[in-house]
């Protein structure tokens, strides 16, 4: 129960916590326990805060990534890290890619390549063997794959007008390469599983759209 | 790089020094927004966001206040922003506080024995009551009691008499440990459903 007196301490009490000691606030804390408490939750409160340090902060790094990125687009930023060319596309598509969480990223790269497709519409391969798929009658990835690995070659002799966009498009057939290579594992492994037959087929599509915007850039350079 | 430098730089544009304020501040501003919001994806877009601002308007900083104080205030407006945002409302900063119906001032309690915090005042309690604050009461206490601001400061920060931010401290530090009781009392209660449960099962 609140006395007279605890509710003049209390009108003392935020001179009190910020050190300035009145001494009928102090005649009134050494009698009164409830008030004694109280001071001491105060203090208990104001420690534990400060003792949330900043050795806890992992603050991801995407943050910056995606902070440099945003500048970059406004034009508020120029890099002087000539092993960076910050107008390139290859720049701005890796860059792109790296702000995002890894999810995404893996969504949004799937996303762009097929935009891309459908932006660029060079028909190599789109039609192959979807029927076959349809129909069930294709039996083996063997025929695709190659058909595919043939067409690359192509592309890649084909000349180029900017070699960092050349690089970046290779990398990403690399890692188009690499998800093909997963998917005809699990082809293999469960031949009838139609799930697995259709990320096989999303993943050579996948290529062929790929193999279209480079070949796209080796028409323009000619 | 030394911080005046690296302002000068970055209000010219260069990438190096925006990134040098960057590593000088982020996990201060990114403590602030993580305390505020209790949740370390929207603090980390609060950050983000605050940075963004401040790069934005570095042309315009002139160096009357310190460069932290004047971060510190854009970010704190980033959060109150989100805050608001969230409570669906536009609320005026003096709105987001809760006056004691009677007095103006904070709700009394006083503690009695029974009522005492010690031991009780852990982290994970600490930010949960922290998060139900009121937004003008979160802010200066994380300010103050966080990151160590100073009330000169913190005026400046929050564009607010000193008189105003030693108030709010002492109204928000006194709700917390309202918030805190009621977090014990739940817990006992809780505890004692549990205990009754468990002798009448036995018995």
């Amino acid at each position: 129960m609140a006395t007279n007196t605890c509710k003049e301490f209390l009108n003392h009490l935020e001179l009190w916590m910020e050190g300035e000691r009145h001494p009928d606030a102090q005649a009134h804390l050494g009698s009164c326990t409830s008030c004694r408490n109280l001071v001491e939750d105060l203090n208990n409160i104001h420690q534990q805060a400060r003792s949330w340090n900043l050795e806890e902060m992992n603050l991801s790094p995407r943050v910056w990534e995606a902070l440099r990125f945003q500048l970059e687009q406004e034009g508020l930023i120029r890099s002087n890290d000539p092993s960076q060319p910050e107008s390139s596309t290859a720049g701005w598509f890796s860059r792109w890619f790296r702000i995002l969480p890894r999810p995404v990223m893996a969504g949004a790269y799937l996303t762009v390549l097929i935009v891309a497709a459908f932006a660029l519409m060079k028909p190599i391969d789109k039609q192959i063997n979807e029927a076959r798929w349809l129909n069930g009658t294709q039996v083996s990835t063997t025929p695709l794959h190659a058909q595919l690995n043939t067409e690359q070659k192509v592309v890649y002799s084909l000349p180029n007008t900017n070699p960092v966009v050349t690089a970046s498009l290779q990398k990403n057939m690399a890692i188009v390469d690499n998800y093909i290579s997963l998917c005809e594992k699990s082809v293999r492994e469960e031949p009838q599983n139609e799930v697995a037959r259709d990320y096989l087929y999303d993943a050579y599509q996948q290529k062929a759209d790929l193999l279209a915007q480079m070949t796209e850039r080796g028409e323009n350079a000619q | 790089m030394p911080e005046a430098d690296a302002i000068r730089l970055a209000q010219q544009g260069d990438a190096a020094a925006f990134e040098r304020l960057y590593r000088l501040h982020s996990r201060r501003v990114y403590s602030l927004c993580l305390r505020m919001v209790g949740n370390t994806a929207e603090a980390e877009d609060l950050t983000q966001e605050a940075f963004l601002q401040l790069f934005r308007k570095i042309s315009t900083f002139r160096g009357e206040s310190a460069f932290s104080t004047w971060l510190h205030r854009l970010a704190v407006n980033v959060v109150l922003m989100k805050l608001r945002k969230k409570s669906g409302t536009e609320t005026s900063l003096d709105e987001m506080t809760e006056p004691d119906e009677e007095s103006g001032g904070p709700r009394r309690d006083f503690g009695g024995p029974d009522l005492r915090l010690s031991g009780s005042v852990d982290r994970v309690n600490l930010q949960r009551a922290v998060e139900q604050l009121p937004p003008g009461y979160k802010s200066v206490f994380v300010l103050h009691d966080v990151q160590g601001y100073e009330h000169n400061e913190i005026a400046e920060i929050m564009q607010c008499s000193i008189g105003n931010s030693k108030s709010q401290l002492h109204k928000a530090r006194m709700r917390l440990r309202e918030l805190l009781h009621e977090a014990l009392r739940d817990q006992a209660r809780e505890n004692r459903k549990a205990a009754s449960a468990d002798s009448g099962s036995e018995g």
